[in-house]
């Protein structure tokens, strides 16, 4: 159940367009053959069992990764197979399941770090408001190994922002977080997202999902198995047998 | 860049600082003989050294084993141009010194630092082995003989040129790491290089910038160094010795660290030249290198100025500890 | 064409020996994963003792590898823990950290045998030396024979260990994978251990070998640490069947620019060849290394 792979005919492109990416590691097929496409300001929800090839997908989309198939579109150029700093610096920003801070720089370096290759002159205001809006303010002079887990996550979500990216990837970004710290980050998901940026999420919490989602994609063994909202998911059979195993 | 009031604060007490040590510097060579003034040098030098080979070592995070050539293209290019055969004037020659180790620099910094860690230092010490065996070879060098510069023994002249070149080198390092774009990418390289590209950050490129910049450097004292022992061959200036104690210098004052270099450049130095001074030769100083290397390693892997900075934390705690008793 | 045949004998001869040297070498990068720097050093000590041996004891530098053998793989399996502790303690690079500190170890003995034993060069002699077998046109020495058979010997040892016993199998599990081979009841610390001890011994054997050969003197070490380099980038480090190849590759090409473009250019060859076969297949001619 893939969805169409026709470019948007719209005056505007598709701010991501995946054309049946696969990617192969040896004998281990990550991802077989995914094709999807999102609208600006969408909030795409990416669940499924682990291993499925979440975190591959959004390497592939993010150029950590280059498929072994398929095309890939940013902003309607093709980023293909590009350095992974190209296509970053075509509109794309993604954070990692583990964390990737730069451990020896403070709170507000870090950020500044992530602005280093676009608006540097307006970066300490962006600062500002980002650790603001992320109420992280407090710990601007410490270092990014000093953080709690969850302000560790917030900084790494708040690294993404600075970028000013159409298209922003989070893995699993309030993954053990304490509520309050979810609360802030869909919060900025909201914010940003009226702005017109574009977010896909891959989640395990299903709340969140159905909180802030405007659709969902669920994969299982590279494929995805079925897309639409959160109520149709919930009722899909692919998508148990998915998650709970099929019945011999 | 914006700055607020505290860091303000800081920038305004580093360079009264700074300020302050270059004048006391300045002033040296008025109080001190000229042996001691030799020493003091020599000290410059090595600072400056280790300082170069920590921008490749202790921020891109590249273990160089190869910066000997650095320093022998340097050497080299000045005795070369100052020969009687083309006599170019001293200042003149650093230009072509410099231009020449970056652009070697370039060349095999690009593919050599792709390798990983461990095989990018046996590239580099390779490459560093394989160009002292070139100039052993041939000609225009002088080969295994050496070279001869013309002699100017002003040792006030040297003094100063090279508390110039070791000054211009800390402030330049200084102001690139701290305050500018490139800093902040070598930074970002240095602590987590996947997500600095994930940033933008053409990593290769800030990797070879930093090679190139480290070799500038190091060409530079090479290039001065030349022109103040009047005479070079191919081991002196190109020998293992050159990078064994650029290596000891910065892992013992601190990789990654500014100043670390420093430290660890000018106490290193001092301990050769006391050496000599006891025992009229430094074979035993080479070594007392290699165990400071080993119990660095073992006890203090970040130098001795995680001592200092540790150090200094204890002591602001303390005292307000007392100020609070009060 | 005689002088054609006579250096390819001269080469694999020589190759023998080279890969004994590197043999160690590619093992404890295998289990350790360290790059020992050191490795030319413990050659050179090698030879020392085997000098000292001979010109004290009147013992043949033959007779000598046994003793060098032990007292060598004690002082590695000594220095093994510590070399371990590094390599796996929570530094930001401890792979570096390990090259830093074998880089250490290099520099205290280049500059310790130095100041205790200055520049001279020592000839190590053997009761094989000065005498010649002739076969047709070549002649073979007989004492590079000897070495070459001796070496071939301690490396069969090596493999017979490895291959033949718990221990080499505890080994290899290790070189496989540390986690898993832990997991198995394999002493992960004790077993690199002697693992270094293994190594350093074998190593300091090749180094009276090639004292036999070449004599010795404090500067050697760096030849001996860039042929081991050679070989073991050549195979692919971490590989230890390919230095049976490379080794032979190495002695071959060594005879070859000796003989017919000069000596002096030797270890400009090599060295510009292990530069440009780090570029070009940094995991080895074959795409064995790790």
């Amino acid at each position: 159940m893939s969805s169409g792979t026709n470019q948007s005919h719209s005056s505007q492109p598709s701010p991501l367009v995946l054309e049946s990416v696969a990617k192969h590691f040896g004998g281990i097929t990550a991802v077989a053959d995914v094709s999807l496409e999102v609208t600006t300001g969408e909030v795409v929800g990416v669940i499924g069992p682990n291993g499925s090839g979440k975190s591959t997908l959004f390497s592939l989309a993010a150029g950590g990764q280059k498929p072994d198939n398929g095309k890939v579109w940013l902003n309607g150029k093709d980023v293909t197979g590009l350095a992974t700093w190209k296509i970053a610096r075509a509109g794309i920003s993604r954070t990692f399941q583990i964390p990737s801070l730069f451990d020896n720089m403070s709170v507000r370096e870090n950020l500044l770090a992530a602005a280093v290759e676009g608006d540097w002159k307006g970066a300490p205001q962006r600062a500002s408001d980002i650790m603001e809006m992320l109420e992280i303010s407090h710990v601007v002079d410490n270092l990014a190994s000093e953080l709690s887990g969850g302000q560790q996550k917030l900084l790494e979500f708040g690294r993404v922002c600075m970028r000013d990216p159409k298209v922003i990837l989070l893995d699993e970004v309030t993954a053990g977080v304490h509520p309050n710290i979810r609360r802030i980050i869909l919060d900025a998901i909201r914010r940003l997202r009226d702005t017109g940026i574009t977010f896909l999420i891959i989640e395990h919490d299903m709340e969140m999902v159905r909180e802030i989602c405007d659709r969902l994609i669920v994969m299982d063994q590279g494929r995805v198995v079925a897309e639409g909202s959160f109520e149709d998911i919930a009722n899909d059979v692919e998508v148990q047998r998915a998650y709970l195993g099929r019945r011999k | 860049m914006a700055f607020e009031s505290g860091q303000i604060r800081t920038l305004v007490t580093r360079l009264a600082a700074i300020v302050g040590g270059l004048v006391l510097l300045s002033l040296l060579p008025g109080f001190v003989d000229a042996y001691t003034l030799r020493i003091a040098t020599g000290a410059l030098m090595w600072a400056g050294l280790a300082c170069a080979w920590n921008i490749v070592g202790g921020y891109a995070g590249y273990i160089s084993f190869g910066h000997s050539a650095f320093f022998g293209i340097g050497a080299y290019t000045t005795a070369i141009l100052m020969q009687s055969g083309i006599g170019a004037p001293f200042f003149v020659t650093l230009i072509p010194a410099i231009a020449v180790a970056v652009v070697v620099a370039v060349i095999i910094g690009g593919p050599t630092m792709r390798l990983r860690g461990a095989y990018f230092a046996i590239a580099t010490w390779a490459f560093a082995e394989m160009l002292m065996q070139l100039v052993t070879v041939v000609d225009f060098t002088g080969g295994t003989a050496g070279l001869s510069l013309p002699a100017y023994l002003n040792e006030f002249f040297f003094y100063y040129t090279m508390l110039a070149a070791t000054a211009a080198s800390f402030l330049g390092v200084w102001y690139l790491i701290e305050h500018t774009r490139f800093g902040f990418r070598l930074k970002a390289l240095r602590d987590h290089e996947p997500a600095a590209e994930a940033m933008g950050i053409r990593t290769n490129l800030v990797k070879v910038q930093s090679f190139a910049l480290s070799a500038a450097i190091t060409a530079l004292f090479g290039s001065v160094y030349a022109y103040w022992t009047t005479f070079i061959d191919p081991h002196s200036v190109m020998g293992p010795e050159i990078t064994d104690q650029m290596v000891v210098m910065a892992l013992l004052g601190g990789l990654g660290t500014i100043w670390g270099p420093a430290l660890g450049g000018v106490l290193l130095w001092v301990v050769n030249r006391y050496i000599w001074a006891t025992f009229g030769d430094t074979v035993i100083y080479l070594p007392i290198l290699g165990l400071i290397i080993a119990l660095v390693v073992l006890f203090l892997p970040n130098g001795l100025i995680s001592l200092l900075k540790g150090g200094s934390e204890r002591g602001h705690e303390l005292i307000s500890r007392i100020i609070r008793k009060l | 064409m005689d002088l054609f045949l006579q250096t390819i004998i001269n080469g694999v001869l020589i190759g023998g020996i080279l890969i004994c040297l590197t043999i160690g070498f590619q093992l404890t990068f295998g289990v350790l994963h360290v790059i020992d720097f050191a490795v030319g050093g413990w050659a050179m000590l090698g030879g020392y003792t085997a000098y000292w041996l001979v010109t004290l004891a009147g013992m043949d530098p033959f007779i000598s590898i046994f003793p060098v053998f032990m007292l060598f793989a004690l002082i590695g399996r000594g220095l093994g823990p510590l070399i371990y502790h590094v390599r796996t303690s929570r530094y930001a690079r401890p792979d570096l950290m390990a090259l830093a500190f074998t880089f250490g170890l290099f520099l205290l003995m280049r500059g310790g045998a130095l100041w205790l034993w200055s520049y001279n060069t020592r000839s190590v002699e053997s009761v094989f030396s000065g005498e010649f077998l002739s076969i047709g046109a070549v002649t073979i020495p007989l004492l590079r024979l000897s070495a070459f058979i001796m070496a071939a010997l301690i490396s069969l040892g090596l493999f017979i260990l490895l291959y033949r016993s718990r221990f080499g199998m505890a080994v290899r599990a290790l070189a496989q994978n540390r986690e898993h081979a832990g997991l198995m009841g394999v002493d992960v610390k004790r077993v690199s251990s002697w693992v270094y001890g293994i190594y350093t011994g074998i190593t300091a054997s090749a180094g009276v070998l090639i004292a036999t050969i070449y004599s010795v003197n404090p500067s050697v070490g760096v030849r001996y640490t860039l042929f081991a380099f050679f070989v073991a980038v050549l195979a692919g480090l971490g590989s230890v069947g390919g230095v049976l190849v490379a080794g032979l590759a190495l002695g071959l090409l060594e005879a070859f620019v000796s003989t017919y473009i000069g000596a002096r250019y030797s270890l400009l060859i090599v060295f510009g060849v292990l530069f440009l076969t780090l570029l070009v297949a940094p995991k080895g001619v074959l795409g064995r290394g790790i």
